[in-house]
């Protein structure tokens, strides 16, 4: 049964923050709530969680509305807190408490985690004296110690440099294959598109695009190509249809309208003499689709 | 309980808790001290009075005492007034029934040139002689007026009555001073009502202070947006509860320590019947009853206080807005404080003010102590003061606890009170 979300409705004063919103999540994973900064994602989960009460609608976990008190549930905030004058392990173990597990166990998952987050080292410091990914490392650890089968992560990405960022992916990954459901709130579409079966975008509240990442994209069709081939080929492209999209350093991204028009620009490369190092044909990304949509929408 | 027992461990880990229990600890042991301390400084300062006179007597005099007796019965007793101003030569005018007025001025003019010294004036005023005494300033008091009368009288009734024909005997006797000793026979004594007052005062500040404790705990976990992985957790009604249980157990631990300091020192460091500025220090008033009421009123008052200021660190973002957030709080627990000091100084009583503050929530806490100490308190005033304490307590932690959940997780401008109260 897993998570469904049905109609969730969430208003202040005149304002609609989060609007009939349904999605459901019905087997391990990550699922995508995604959307820009105000979006609505951080309302949506806090009404979830029932840390809010939402005016319309519910969530159920295999048929059960989503309490405090009928699922321990994992939460990481958007908004990072940790008490910043105690020790980091002391601190985990308190949350473990508080989440309903023995002292020990808390303990031990704890350094399970720790280890995992390779932030051992910093059981015995204070939080304040540890660095603000490792410090936003402890409060994940918080929020999965007492081992949860549903998580929610707020931003988890934001504010970590490139090698923590691969350790926190590594430990989703691991968290999947431990059979965890884990609805994962970015506005960063790329590092979605990495993890994401099923997604929901939301755009001032309102459902934006919702479902199948797969099928979304595959629904775009293949709509772009990236070249690189060490000159510049714009002119040649511009001459077989090709609109120019984006240029990067070491390659350029074209507008096709279908995979036709790339395998004639293909051969009249080659006919030039000129073999790219790199051609490939692709759906639209995540940002791009959204661009679209939300300004289809306005 | 996992939040009550990190809340405490928090509480008693902090430095303010170490930091103040030692200063008040020193204190406290400086005023158990304080009547040795006394004691001696006041016998050195016997041991030099007694030095001073004996010096004084055989050393050169520091000034004149100008004596003049119209009547001339007090100028035979000399002795009788240098006695009272050793350090002055007295030197007697005659009173020639010339111009007296010409002389006073003449002696004036001298003493206020001449601070050290002083003058007696005795007239003859017909029925009975009237007594002058002119010093330079009340600073400068060469002789005091009231010794010069007492012992004018003493001389003027000794004459009147041997007039009378009475022998030396009855004179004496006529003149004996009377023994005389005060009783009261109510409940209010100077113990009691010291002690009760101060009482007064240290339960306004350990009820004030903890409450404190609360509301800047919560703030802080707002500020530091713990809260938002505490209440995922735990109902904000029993985060409230466990904070406000582990702040007055850490105010009980300090209070109770300080108490053993105090029991301690007392035992130990005051003498027996050892008084300061005649104020015997005596806990007879403290029995095992008027202890456990005293520290029922404690938790009750501290109770009442310390969830309404959960609110208020429940109601700003930020620590820095705290103060203002909690200043409608600290009126009403002044307010409290003061109708139950005002009443208790004015000596408790059964008038309406003293009863509105024996059952006023908010001044309960602060009246009934100081109403026990002095046994001014039967025992239905204090199951209604109680009763009607414990009844406040449910009320307003079933409302504040409603407002904690609903403001807890509002950050942004800081809410006003009327925003607060309308919150579902």
């Amino acid at each position: 049964m897993g998570l469904i979300v049905n109609e969730l409705t969430k208003r202040f004063g005149s304002k609609t923050a989060v609007d009939h919103l349904s999605f459901s999540m019905d087997s391990p994973g990550v699922f995508g709530l995604l959307g820009t900064n105000g979006a609505g994602k951080t309302t949506t989960i806090r009404n979830i969680l029932g840390i809010m009460t939402p005016d319309e609608g519910e969530a159920t976990w295999n048929g059960t509305p989503i309490t405090r008190e009928t699922l321990a549930f994992g939460y990481l905030p958007e908004e990072r807190g940790i008490y910043m004058k105690t020790k980091v392990l002391e601190q985990l173990i308190y949350f473990g408490m508080l989440r309903g597990m023995k002292k020990e166990a808390a303990r031990k998952s704890a350094f399970h985690y720790m280890k995992k987050l390779k932030v051992e080292e910093y059981r015995n410091m204070p939080a304040e004296k540890l660095s603000k990914g490792n410090q936003q490392k402890v409060q994940l650890i918080a929020a999965i110690i007492h081992n949860p089968r549903l998580i929610f992560l707020d931003e988890p990405f934001s504010g970590l440099d490139p090698v923590n960022a691969r350790v926190l992916k590594n430990l989703v990954e691991d968290l999947v294959e431990e059979g965890k459901y884990i609805i994962l709130s970015t506005h960063q579409m790329e590092t979605v598109e990495e993890y994401c079966k099923d997604l929901v975008i939301l755009d001032r509240g309102k459902t934006l695009l919702q479902g199948n990442l797969r099928k979304i994209k595959a629904g775009y069709g293949h709509t772009n190509l990236c070249v690189s081939c060490g000159c510049d080929v714009d002119e040649l492209a511009h001459e077989e249809g090709l609109e120019l999209f984006e240029k990067r350093a070491v390659e350029t991204e074209y507008k096709i309208t279908g995979d036709e028009m790339a395998h004639r620009f293909l051969k009249r490369l080659v006919d030039q003499g000129i073999y790219p190092i790199k051609f490939e044909i692709r759906e639209p990304s995540l940002q791009e689709i959204f661009v679209k949509k939300a300004g289809e929408n306005q | 309980m996992t939040i009550f027992a990190y809340t405490f461990k928090e509480g008693i880990r902090k430095k303010a808790f170490w930091v103040s229990s030692v200063i008040i600890a020193a204190l406290i042991l400086l005023l158990c001290l304080a009547p040795r301390i006394l004691s001696a400084f006041q016998k050195d300062e016997k041991e030099a009075q007694e030095q001073t006179q004996e010096v004084q007597a055989d050393t050169e005099k520091t000034g004149i005492c100008y004596f003049m007796d119209e009547t001339g019965i007090f100028s035979e007793n000399i002795p009788l007034f240098q006695a009272l101003a050793p350090e002055l030569d007295f030197q007697v005018l005659a009173s020639d029934g010339g111009d007296t007025a010409a002389q006073l001025e003449k002696i004036r003019k001298d003493i206020k040139e001449n601070q050290d010294n002083a003058a007696v004036i005795i007239e003859d005023s017909g029925t009975a002689p009237s007594v002058r005494v002119i010093n330079a300033s009340f600073m400068h008091q060469g002789i005091s007026m009231n010794a010069v009368l007492e012992t004018c009288n003493t001389i003027w009734k000794t004459k009147v009555l041997t007039d009378e024909g009475l022998n030396s005997d009855a004179i004496m006797k006529a003149q004996t001073v009377l023994a005389g000793e005060e009783e009261t026979v109510g409940n209010l004594d100077l113990t009691g009502y010291v002690m009760g007052l101060v009482l007064t005062f240290v339960m306004f500040f350990a009820v004030y202070y903890y409450g404190y404790g609360v509301a800047m705990s919560v703030a802080s976990e707002k500020t530091s947006r713990v809260m938002e992985t505490l209440i995922i957790s735990a109902k904000p009604s029993r985060i409230l509860v466990g904070k406000c249980l582990a702040m007055g157990v850490v105010g009980l631990v300090q209070i109770g320590g300080l108490l053993i300091v105090g029991i301690l020192g007392y035992t130990f460091l005051v003498p027996d019947g050892a008084q300061i500025a005649g104020f015997e220090l005596s806990f007879s008033n403290f029995t095992a009853g008027t202890a456990a009421a005293l520290l029922l009123y404690f938790i009750l008052g501290y109770a009442f206080y310390a969830v309404l200021n959960s609110v208020c660190g429940a109601a700003v973002s930020k620590v820095e807005d705290l103060n203002s957030a909690m200043m409608p709080v600290s009126v009403v627990a002044i307010l409290g404080f003061y109708l139950g000091y005002f009443t208790s100084v004015a000596g408790g009583g059964s008038n309406l003010l003293a009863k509105l503050a024996l059952y006023l929530p908010i001044s309960s806490p602060f009246t009934v102590p100081f109403r026990l100490l002095t046994g001014d308190m039967n025992n239905s005033d204090l199951g209604i003061s109680m009763g009607i304490l414990a009844v406040s307590i449910a009320a307003v932690s079933m409302i504040s606890a409603k407002i904690y959940s609903a403001s807890v997780m509002h950050y942004g401008k800081k809410l006003k009170w009327k925003e607060i109260a309308g919150m579902k």
